[in-house]
């Protein structure tokens, strides 16, 4: 795909920006300095636009900012139209029922004056289902979880609901998820009701990963990151002087 | 639970080549020869396509055709729309549920009926309406529908 140089101008909150057609609408509006929440969104995982708490309005309808690309000149985009803000009100709410205590949704709820459902305390688990931690696992090389069952029964699992038997325990989920549902220890390693040992630096001892997460790597490693560039300093140092 | 036969699933794997676009497919199938998706076939399709079974199990647990318990020999459904529940579908559903000694989504104990609902079948004409695999039946009362079981 040759890159699209071609720039599309437009407008969003009524300030006028100019960006490389095909620009992600979010980037545009962060890049203006315009502040839109977000929840699914990582900036290192591929977008999925699930969560809908970024939509913006274009044109009369909603669109999610995290996902809609500027392809257009002449766009005009609210991100805080009373559209807009309905809409938000009513995701927060959907969200805060199944997160109830979290910090960042309810700063958010309160802007927003969203409330959880109470008919819906019984899926209140922390997690709010923007899998995250499945494009995480699969950016990192395995594809442990994922999301099972359908409409609010739907969970992330391992397969038969089991500890996942793919997991390394690498942590990458955990550290992507934005509620913190993830329940793992670092040392001694667990994670998804499973328990891994874990690799040591040869030197100084540090964790360098789990051995199935060192496997899935593909090179091999025994010393940390640090050790190793002592060892380099000092093969370097012991080499003869280079001929001139 | 009976063993699973593997040489079926063995059988119904090898009538498609292992490329991961025949997931559903296969899933359908053996959903259709077993009436529900063994743990063993599941792992049996991971392999045969080389697909993460997390994937495999997630597409399992998502379509309502499909099934992770074992389906009655024979579906009855009983229609909750709007026109069925005012002519008194809970009153079937109650009758079927204490005949069949289960509740809605669930199987009887002998594997010969499993009982679900769903949400207007279309005739509403004919409530309240029942249907056992796919035949309309109308114009129930409960002792009318526990004629069908
Ligand atoms: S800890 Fe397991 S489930 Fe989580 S990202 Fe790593 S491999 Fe995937
Ligand atoms: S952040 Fe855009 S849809 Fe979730
Ligand atoms: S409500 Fe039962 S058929 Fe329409």
């Amino acid at each position: 795909m040759g890159k699209d140089t071609k720039k599309v101008s437009g407008t969003i909150d009524g300030r006028e920006t100019s960006v490389p057609r095909g620009s992600i609408l979010l980037r545009a509006a962060l890049d203006l300095g315009i502040g839109v929440p977000t929840l699914c969104h990582h900036p290192g995982l591929p977008p999925d636009g699930n969560c809908r708490l970024c939509s913006a309005e274009t044109g009369g309808r909603l669109v999610a900012s995290c996902l809609y690309p500027l392809r257009d000149d002449g766009f005009v985009v609210q991100t805080r139209s009373p559209l807009v803000v309905e809409a938000r009100r009513f995701v927060l709410g959907l969200l805060l029922s199944r997160a109830p205590a979290d910090g960042y949704l309810l700063g958010l709820a309160g802007e927003y004056g969203a409330k959880a459902d109470p008919r819906l305390a019984d899926g209140a688990d922390g997690c709010v289902r923007c899998g995250r931690c499945l494009r995480a696992c699969r950016a990192a090389g395995s594809e442990a979880i994922a999301l099972v069952g359908r409409g609010w029964g739907r969970k992330v699992a391992g397969p038969f609901y089991e500890p996942p038997i793919d997991c390394v325990g690498c942590l990458a989920c955990a550290q992507a998820c934005p509620t913190g549902a993830i329940a793992f220890s670092e040392e001694p390693r667990s994670i998804w009701g499973r328990d891994f040992g874990l690799a040591r630096c040869g030197s100084c001892g540090a964790i360098l990963g789990t051995p199935g997460e060192l496997a899935r790597s593909g090179v091999e490693v025994t010393l940390c990151p640090s050790c190793r560039r002592r060892e380099y300093s000092r093969a370097v140092a012991s080499l003869p002087p280079a001929q001139s | 639970m009976a063993s699973v036969d593997l040489n079926l699933v063995d059988e119904i794997l090898r009538t498609r080549p292992p490329e991961p676009r025949h997931l559903l497919a296969l899933l359908q199938e053996i959903q259709a020869r077993f009436r529900y998706l063994p743990k063993e076939a599941m792992l049996a399709v991971a392999g045969y396509l080389d697909v993460p079974l997390a994937r495999v199990f997630s597409v399992a647990g998502f379509y309502k055709a499909l099934s992770l318990t074992p389906k009655g020999e024979r579906l009855v459904t009983v229609c909750q729309g709007t026109a069925c529940h005012l002519r008194g579908a809970s009153g079937l559903v109650g009758a079927l549920e204490k005949r069949l000694g289960i509740g809605l989504g669930q199987t009887s104990a002998d594997g010969r009926y499993g009982l679900e609902s769903v949400n207007c079948l279309g005739a509403c004409a004919l409530a309240p309406v029942a249907t056992v695999d796919g035949t309309v039946h109308g114009h129930l009362s409960p002792s009318k529908a526990l004629e069908l079981v």
